[in-house]
């Protein structure tokens, strides 16, 4: 027996051998790695398989603060961007923001086609390589999401109307904030920061100082650097932060339930009381300086989770003539909550 | 040889894909397990379709309590019996402003539930959510479905239900479905019947039984009608805050009610389009919920809660439907008005039954001492009937016919 058993092996081929070891090696290392469906490390909550009987989770949101002191009362941020391109200058921008790393959670969404696809991937590389990286740069938690429906505005009717092509493109990103936003937000999130894929330059302590105004809906001023004869200089970039007027609330009562009152357009002047305006005819110093807003823009804008909870989204349809971040304003304050603007603290938009 | 032991490899840890292949990075849209903290998902693998429990769709149940403590074991009794496979529901409660144990029989009967012996039983992903909202309408019946009480409490119970929906609504959620706990009688399968149709919203009709002295039964939730030119211009007068209700007087809207088309005899299939919703039982697809349509906290198009998510969900084009045939049955709990007629009802009952006796003891008597038929027990015998009536007049003074009754025999 002992010596059939002996020349087997020496007439196997070594091929075998090889192969048999990296099968082996293989085996060892497939019990090592960890699966990660179950990870309990993960705070991310997934779909459960059947079998598992998770445990019940239960909450107290009667407990969740948003205060002034974010930090000191360690509230969650949850930081959702709607990204079509991928900006490094933003990705870089994010990762200095000050606020304890390990309190923000970040949701993106993309749009299913071939910018998606690109940016998707820029994206990916960047995440991957912070939530390995060193602990303290490391995010709660990360989402990233692609949009269940058509983003891209039709040729026909870019060319027929620009309003119906700005109502539709509106409406579209007003939808993908609303899915990115009620899927993510959680028991936990106290904050919510909408941060633009192409915002590139704004102060590390961001949150914190909006946060500390401790207003339901607060915005920054958007501005725009570019070089004017070779010299730096700044221009207004996001007009819809403002102020209702009445002659746009007349425009309002004579137009038709699906019509959007737009800033910006020359023959849809609403003598509206823009931030970006206030700041550019007369700059302030205090950055902390509060104006009341019943428009805001979403380049940059931190709310209290509460007023997204009770029902303040993004109307991705007419809403008293107003839709998207607009819309956002008009609904807040339907239920009840103000809204405040900061015209002398100044956020950079990406320039083209 | 190398290549086939880097296929085998590969076989075994698809993440090396990626050393390979950089590539097909862009084309997989899956997550890595080795970031535990990163995920994705793709939302159009969650539009929901119409057999889902085929595909493995999952649904986030969404059930709002208060106070509701003696609802839960036949609200339980429901959750054992649906057909829908349960580990692909997902359970979310908001139990808010209770005095009573509704949480901790909760919780209670969840573990119970979750640990049932039989493996089809539990449930996925339970989450129990604490809000109060400082409720100034106390829900007792009568004062739950007074007029004057229904737009401040319709806009607090929109504001639970957001609160309970955006607290526990994820990206894998498929479809939503609002359910009261006091539904008393409804198919196992609701959930497949619903999904069936296919649409964005839905929802059966719902009545209510009732004792046969009030007519047997009768339709419960009148929010899930289909709009009037009368109820439009009514809305045009109103003032921006005002909230429509049906089922008052203060405003009469002629709207078709689901409720009042039913035909007991019908196809239970048959499809109306709607424009307000009840919330006693709703399937929605989860991306009306993403698409941001909510239950509106404030006056929306003059409604709020459940008919302003019926509202909004038209406005943004989805499909609404309610089902006039498809009948669940609410909990019949009687108002204040009933109790009293109710107790009034009894009182009668037992002056009948006290009437009753007396005539069959006297009868008896008649039978029994006929043949002695002396005048002094007659006498005796009329006394003391005389004085029974007069026991049972504190609570029945209106019952003055049994002493004309005996006078009649005599």
């Amino acid at each position: 027996m002992a010596f059939t058993s002996a020349r087997s092996i020496r007439r196997t081929n070594p091929i075998t051998l090889v192969l048999g070891f990296v099968l082996f090696l293989g085996f060892v290392l497939f019990l090592l790695t960890p699966s990660t469906p179950s990870s309990p490390a993960s705070s991310l909550p997934r779909p459960q398989p059947k079998g598992s009987r998770p445990p019940i989770r239960h909450f107290q949101l009667n407990n969740v603060t948003t205060t002034g002191d974010p930090i000191g009362n360690e509230e969650r941020v949850l930081i959702l961007t709607p990204m079509v391109k991928f900006y490094q200058e933003y990705w870089d921008n994010l990762l200095k923001l000050s606020y304890p790393h390990e309190l923000i959670e970040l949701g993106f969404i993309l749009p299913k086609d071939r910018n998606g696809a690109i940016a998707l991937k820029k994206l990916d590389a960047a995440v991957k390589k912070v939530q390995s990286g060193p602990k303290k740069n490391r995010f709660k938690g990360v989402t990233i999401m692609r949009q269940d429906f058509d983003s891209t505005v039709s040729q026909v009717e870019k060319e027929r109307h620009a309003l119906k092509a700005q109502t539709e493109r509106r409406a579209a990103m007003a939808r993908a904030r609303n899915s990115l936003l009620f899927t993510t937000i959680g028991t936990e999130t106290a904050w919510v920061l909408w941060l633009d894929a192409d915002m590139v330059e704004t102060p590390h302590s961001l949150i914190q100082d909006l946060a500390s105004h401790n207003r339901p809906v607060i915005v920054p001023n958007c501005f725009q650097r570019y070089k004017e004869n070779g010299v730096d200089a700044i221009r207004p970039y996001d007009y819809n932060s403002w102020a209702e007027s009445d002659i746009a609330l007349d425009m309002a009562k004579k137009m038709g339930p699906d019509d959007v009152i737009y800033e910006g357009y020359t023959d849809m002047p609403t003598y509206r009381p823009l931030m970006a305006m206030i700041y550019k005819e007369n700059p302030g110093t205090d950055i902390h300086e509060e104006m009341e807003l019943d428009g805001v823009g979403g380049t940059a804008l931190l709310v209290k989770a509460d007023v997204h909870r009770d029902g303040a989204m993004f109307p991705p349809f007419s809403f008293y003539h107003l839709i998207e971040t607009e819309g956002f304003a008009k609904m807040a304050k339907r239920l009840q909550y103000k809204l405040y603007g900061l015209p002398n603290y100044l956020v950079y938009h990406y320039n083209e | 040889m190398a290549t086939f032991a880097a296929i085998v490899l590969l076989l075994i840890f698809p993440s090396f894909r990626e050393l390979v292949f950089p590539s097909t990075g862009l084309g997989t849209f899956q997550d890595d397990p080795r970031y535990s903290t990163i995920r994705h998902f793709d939302l159009s693998e969650y539009g929901g379709t119409a057999r889902g429990w085929e595909h493995g769709e999952r649904i986030l149940m969404c059930v709002p309590l208060r106070d509701a403590e003696a609802h839960l074991p036949m609200f339980f009794a429901h959750m054992r019996n649906f057909t829908y496979p349960h580990h692909l529901i997902d359970l979310a409660f908001l139990v808010s402003d209770s005095k009573d144990n509704t949480m901790a029989r909760l919780k209670e009967m969840l573990e119970e539930l979750q640990n049932d012996p039989d493996e089809n039983m539990p449930y996925g992903d339970i989450s129990l959510i604490e809000k109060d909202f400082g409720q100034k309408v106390k829900q007792d019946v009568e004062n739950r479905h007074g007029f004057a009480a229904q737009a401040p409490r319709r806009k607090t119970m929109a504001q639970a239900r957001n609160w309970l929906l955006s607290a526990a609504l994820r990206p894998y959620h498929s479809w939503v479905y609002w359910r009261d706990a006091d539904v008393e009688t409804a198919p196992p399968t609701i959930l497949e019947d619903l999904m069936r149709h296919n649409k964005d919203v839905i929802v059966p009709n719902v009545w209510r039984p009732l004792p046969d002295w009030l007519g047997g039964e009768q339709p419960y939730d009148l929010n899930s009608w289909q709009e009037s030119e009368t109820a439009l211009a009514l809305a045009e007068t109103l003032d921006e805050d005002a909230v429509i209700v049906e089922g008052y007087a203060e405003y009469a809207t002629w709207r078709p009610h689901l409720a009042y088309l039913r035909d007991p005899y019908g196809d239970p299939d048959v499809e109306m389009e709607i424009d307000g919703v009840g919330g006693v039982s709703i399937l929605a697809k989860a991306k009306v919920f993403r698409a941001g349509c909510h239950f509106p906290a404030f006056s929306f198009e003059k409604h709020a809660e459940t008919e302003g998510f019926g509202k909004m969900a038209k406005r943004m084009k989805f499909s609404v439907v309610g089902l006039p045939h498809y009948t669940i049955w609410h909990l019949y709990e009687p108002s204040a008005d009933d109790i009293k007629y109710m107790e009034r009802m009894e009182e009668e009952r037992k002056n009948k039954e006290r009437q009753e006796a007396l005539e069959r003891e006297k009868q008896e008597q008649l039978n029994h001492h006929w043949d002695s038929n002396s005048k002094e027990q007659w006498e005796k015998d009329r006394k003391g009937m005389a004085q029974v009536p007069e026991e049972g007049e504190e609570a029945a003074p209106a019952e003055v016919k049994k002493p004309k009754k005996l006078k009649e025999v005599r």
